[in-house]
């Protein structure tokens, strides 16, 4: 399902001093797996999650989605691509202030779906699945910060996306909601056959998962390497 | 949810920022419509009164004075002239109507003008009578009038009504009542949207007979000897009809070479007045209001440049959920139309309600009927134009959202 293979990619401005850079030799995800990715902060986690999402695009290397490799894609096939096959859930939830649980979820079906038709039945059958079957009409100011992340899930799994996509999806909440919202998140991939990467700082839940990805190594300062590499010639 | 509706929607959240942007489009696009029709429809009220005369004959002076005092009645006459001369004028073959009147009386405001009975078989330009009854009949005694479609709703007069004149020709606290001498009202005139509607027509023989009366009442308080009947009647002013209209300058420099008088052409006093009084100052009410306009389009940019850097999280969200550049670019876009076009229709809304609010005191204070609710071609174009300038500056901000990647704000904190 996800297949990358000597990815690099510059962060932050080429021109600097001491540019970082991300490099990863081999990662590869099986459809319906579910795994972890680890690593302190800064370490390369969502950048990680941002090329399997189209959010980035490598410099050098191949990133292949749902069997597409998406340097291939143009910007506007890359935002469709990321819409059909990848859901995500943030952290801060990012979900749309003006709008409903209702509309949130919709808005994600309207730019994610291929089909528009009966939006709005998908959409209050997915907020009835994540428990949220009475408040679809409250806006996300009025709703509690667990309803938040449900609200943010089922618009991640509305469009039928088969990847899941979470980058640290607990770490703005309670231990207790955390856990059930990890919960969540595992009985909706595993429902449907869905692959998940999620980005967690909490071990006890990466270890809760079949997999685990360490990313530490992912992310180094191209000064450093080149010195290294110096020292050693 | 179509881009419509979430447009909308952001419009509705952020209600202060749109209020206050709509606003002041809105006062924009409002003070525009306001200068520009009042600027078509004064021209044309003017234009319509001054064309039902040729020519306009009166005692010396001002030419503009003597055309709004007896064609608008407003402004006082310049003087009177022999009736003699409107005797002559009436014997001249290239004349087709002439008429005197006499003025000196008002009731309530409204001038009493004294003429002939053929003064209502004025034509206009298409042959047709101008002056149609709309009830009772011409007047026919001496002291019988006709009133004006506008004075006899704003008298509550009606057929077979009595009132009397007050001297002079505006309505003054204390001024004298001619209390001997009352107007019976014969008939009502079918309104002309011309400041006909505001005058009382009576006989130009009971203004004499009144004025007359006065004078030897005036004689004999101050000890002088009697006034016999007065040789020489006079008139205020002579309107004129001709045959064909390219006889104005012609005759006009023959009555100011054999009388002391002056004859004015009434629609070059009037395009005379409004290019070099009235346009000036219609310019510069329309360069404030060009002002205005601009500035109403580059609140618009700043407030949806504003919203679009206050957005920048959103945006990025829905590049997340599979948006494509175009549609976020849409989205601002259709934003801005929205506010542009709000703004704008309340103006014209505004604009035109005041206009039509203002009709009615204007007609009162000067005869020009107004059309309120027409739309001059120039403000359609003036629209347009503001129409266009708020889509033009809706587009940086859609664009500067195009040319956004999601990834550094998508860590935007909520």
């Amino acid at each position: 399902m996800v297949r990358l293979r000597d990815v690099s990619l510059c962060l932050g401005n080429a021109d600097q001093v001491s540019p970082v850079r991300f490099h990863l030799p081999s990662f590869e995800v099986e459809a319906g797996e579910a795994i972890a990715l680890t690593g302190p902060s800064g370490c390369g986690k969502s950048t990680l999650l941002n090329l399997v999402a189209g959010l980035r695009r490598a410099d050098e290397g191949q990133v292949i989605v749902a069997g597409v490799d998406l340097a291939t894609l143009s910007p506007a096939q890359l935002d469709r691509h990321r819409g059909a096959h990848c859901g995500m859930v943030f952290q801060t939830f990012h979900l749309l202030a003006p709008f409903t649980a209702l509309e949130n979820v919709s808005i994600g079906l309207r730019f994610g779906a291929r089909q528009r038709a009966r939006i709005r039945t998908r959409a209050t059958d997915v907020l009835q699945r994540v428990g949220l079957g009475d408040r679809l009409h409250a806006r996300p100011d009025q709703l509690s910060v667990g309803e938040r992340q449900r609200v943010a899930i089922a618009r991640a799994v509305a469009g039928g996306a088969p990847i899941l996509i979470a980058d640290e999806p607990t770490g703005s909440l309670d231990p207790r909601t955390g856990r059930e919202i990890f919960a969540l998140l595992r009985e909706i991939a595993a429902e449907q056959d869905r692959t998940l990467l999620m980005v967690t700082h909490d071990l006890a839940l990466a270890e809760e998962l079949p997999r685990r990805f360490d990313c530490s190594d992912l992310i180094r300062s191209t000064h450093v390497d080149a010195k290294t590499e110096a020292q050693v010639s | 949810m179509s881009f419509l509706s979430m447009a909308l929607r952001y419009l509705r959240f952020r209600w202060l920022v749109t209020m206050l942007t709509v606003a002041g489009i809105m006062l924009g696009s409002a003070l525009v419509c306001t200068v520009l029709a009042l600027r078509h429809e004064s021209e044309r009220a003017l234009s319509r009164d001054a064309g039902l005369f040729d020519l306009v004959v009166g005692g010396k002076g001002s030419p503009l004075q003597l055309v709004l005092s007896s064609v608008y009645h407003l402004d006082s006459p310049t003087g009177n002239l022999p009736y003699l001369e409107y005797e002559r004028l009436q014997r001249d073959p290239r004349v087709l109507w002439a008429a005197p009147i006499g003025l000196g009386d008002n009731y309530e405001g409204f001038r009493i003008v004294g003429s002939e009975p053929h003064f209502f078989d004025l034509p206009d330009r298409d042959g047709n009578p101008f002056f149609q009854l709309s009830r009772g009949d011409l007047f026919e005694d001496r002291f019988e009038v006709v009133l004006g479609s506008h004075v006899a709703t704003a008298t509550g007069l009606d057929i077979g009504e009595t009132f009397f004149g007050t001297h002079g020709l505006v309505q003054v606290p204390g001024s004298e009542v001619h209390r001997d001498f009352p107007y019976r009202v014969s008939g009502v005139l079918a309104p002309t949207g011309t400041a006909q509607d505001r005058a009382i027509f009576g006989s130009l023989a009971s203004v004499w007979e009144i004025h007359e009366s006065e004078d030897r009442l005036h004689s004999a308080i101050q000890g002088m000897a009697q006034l016999g009947d007065r040789q020489e009647r006079e008139a205020t002013a002579i309107l004129i009809r001709l045959k064909t209209p390219g006889l104005r300058l012609w005759i006009a420099d023959e009555i100011r070479t054999r009388s002391d008088g002056i004859a004015a052409i009434p629609i070059n006093e009037i395009l005379r007045f409004q290019r070099g009084i009235v346009g000036p100052v219609q310019r510069a009410l329309l360069v404030v209001a060009a002002a205005v306009a601009v500035v109403a389009c580059l609140t618009v940019l700043t407030t949806l440049h504003q919203a679009a850097e206050r957005r920048r999280r959103d945006i990025a969200i829905f590049r997340s959920l599979g948006a494509v550049r175009w549609e976020v670019a849409a989205l601002v876009f259709t934003e801005g139309l929205l506010l542009t076009g709000v703004g704008i229709t309340l103006g014209l809304l505004l604009g035109h309600g005041g206009l039509a609010l203002a009709a009615g005191p204007i007609r009162d204070e000067t005869g020009l009927v107004l059309h309120a609710w027409r739309m001059p071609g120039s403000e359609v174009i003036a629209l347009g134009t503001m129409m266009l300038c708020g889509a033009i500056a809706s587009l940086f901000p859609a664009i500067s959202c195009y040319r956004r990647t999601p990834i550094a704000d998508l860590h935007l904190a909520d």
